[in-house]
């Protein structure tokens, strides 16, 4: 009987200090350090610069980028805060708001990529449309030119005919 | 009209022609001057205005001010806006040599911006760990945007102008496309700040 309650207390024992070891050891595995996050900041300022690059592209190329730039600005507001918890040594809260920031630019270069290929495509079809049209404004050019030319200069000619003094009565 | 001013009207009227025909091709392919590409950057008061910026300051007191940027770039840009803070020693940005102050970023803001667009946005800042001994303040921390950073920045009384100053300045940087970086885009706009313990 006395053994077991001694076998009972030495296992409330091993429990509570299992337990008590539980909360101190975990979070510090969990923590994120400085290098932890500043490497993620500096990652999503990585991937947000690229993903601006890609859209500053597909806008040269034509395409309208205001809805890629609304996710931009969403990303940014991330890394900003990300920067901000960094800057006040809340490293815990600067990773997750630095990988958020990944996360939202995340497949926006391939839209930014997608969109300069529909643009490209429409600038080629639009000049190719414009040209064609222009070609054909050209070659009529060229052919009533040449019919009015030669209708002006046969009017032309019998204006300076009917001019010419004629000689009546003369014997 | 001789027939060689004949001759010359018609062929100048077909080239006038030609040039009208041919006129929405070649505004796709030819470009034209863009123009001047410039950004802009500025604080305002907190009535919106270029009057009534905040100068005397005091403890635990909140401060507003607002920050814009304007892009007339004639494209997107990427911009980069840098709060700083600094005391008398501290150097600004040198606009000759297009150098930022050396001074660390306290908050940073990333603005996308399309041609023509403006940003703007409050900010507000209070001071806290204020210290006065002798002739010399110690501020040992500033809070911006509800986010409190610890700056440890000192300042000797200006005998001159009666008063500790400190700045708070913006700074504005792009980021360049070519070389993928950002790049300080030498422009700076700042509030002078005299700290007191009373206002």
């Amino acid at each position: 009987m006395k053994r077991e309650t001694k076998s009972h207390r030495s296992v409330a024992i091993c429990l509570t200090v299992s337990m008590l070891l539980a909360v101190w050891l975990v979070p510090t595995c969990l923590a994120v350090d400085a290098n932890e996050a500043s490497v993620a900041i500096n990652q999503a300022e990585r991937d947000l610069g690229l993903a601006f690059a890609m859209v500053a592209e597909a806008e040269s190329a034509g395409a309208d980028v205001s809805a890629l730039l609304n996710k931009l600005d969403i990303a940014g507001d991330f890394l900003s805060e990300a920067k901000a918890a960094f800057g006040t040594g809340d490293y815990e809260n600067a990773n997750p708001l630095a990988v958020d920031c990944s996360h939202t630019v995340e497949g926006l270069a391939d839209d930014a990529a997608s969109l300069k290929l529909d643009a490209e495509k429409a600038q080629s079809d639009r000049l190719l449309f414009t040209a064609m049209w222009s070609g054909v404004g050209l070659v009529l050019l060229l052919v009533l030119g040449f019919l009015g030319w030669k209708f002006l200069k046969r009017r032309y000619f019998r204006r300076i005919l009917d001019m010419k003094p004629q000689v009546e009565g003369a014997q | 009209m001789n027939f060689g001013n004949l001759k010359l009207f018609y062929a100048l009227s077909c080239v006038a022609l030609c040039l009208i025909i041919l006129a929405p091709t070649l505004a796709l392919v030819v470009t034209f001057p863009e123009g001047e590409r410039f950004s802009e950057l500025w604080i305002l008061g907190s009535n919106h205005m270029t009057a009534d910026y905040t100068f005397d300051v005091t403890v635990n007191e909140e401060y507003l001010v607002y920050a814009g940027v304007g892009n007339h770039m004639k494209s997107s840009a990427y911009y980069v806006v840098y709060v700083k803070f600094k005391n008398q020693t501290e150097s600004l940005p040198n606009d000759k040599t297009e150098t930022p102050s050396p001074v660390p970023p306290l908050y940073t803001y990333y603005v996308f911006l399309q041609d023509g667009d403006d940003w703007e946005i409050p900010l507000t800042f209070s001071f806290s760990g204020v210290s006065f001994s002798e002739n010399r303040s110690l501020v040992e921390s500033l809070t911006v945007n509800d986010v409190a950073f610890s700056v440890d920045k000192a300042a000797v009384w200006d005998a001159e102008d009666k008063g500790y100053y400190y700045q708070l300045f913006l700074e504005l940087w792009i980021y360049n496309t070519q070389s993928k970086t950002i790049q300080f885009h030498n422009r700076f706009v700042g509030i002078q700040l005299n700290i007191t313990r009373t206002v």
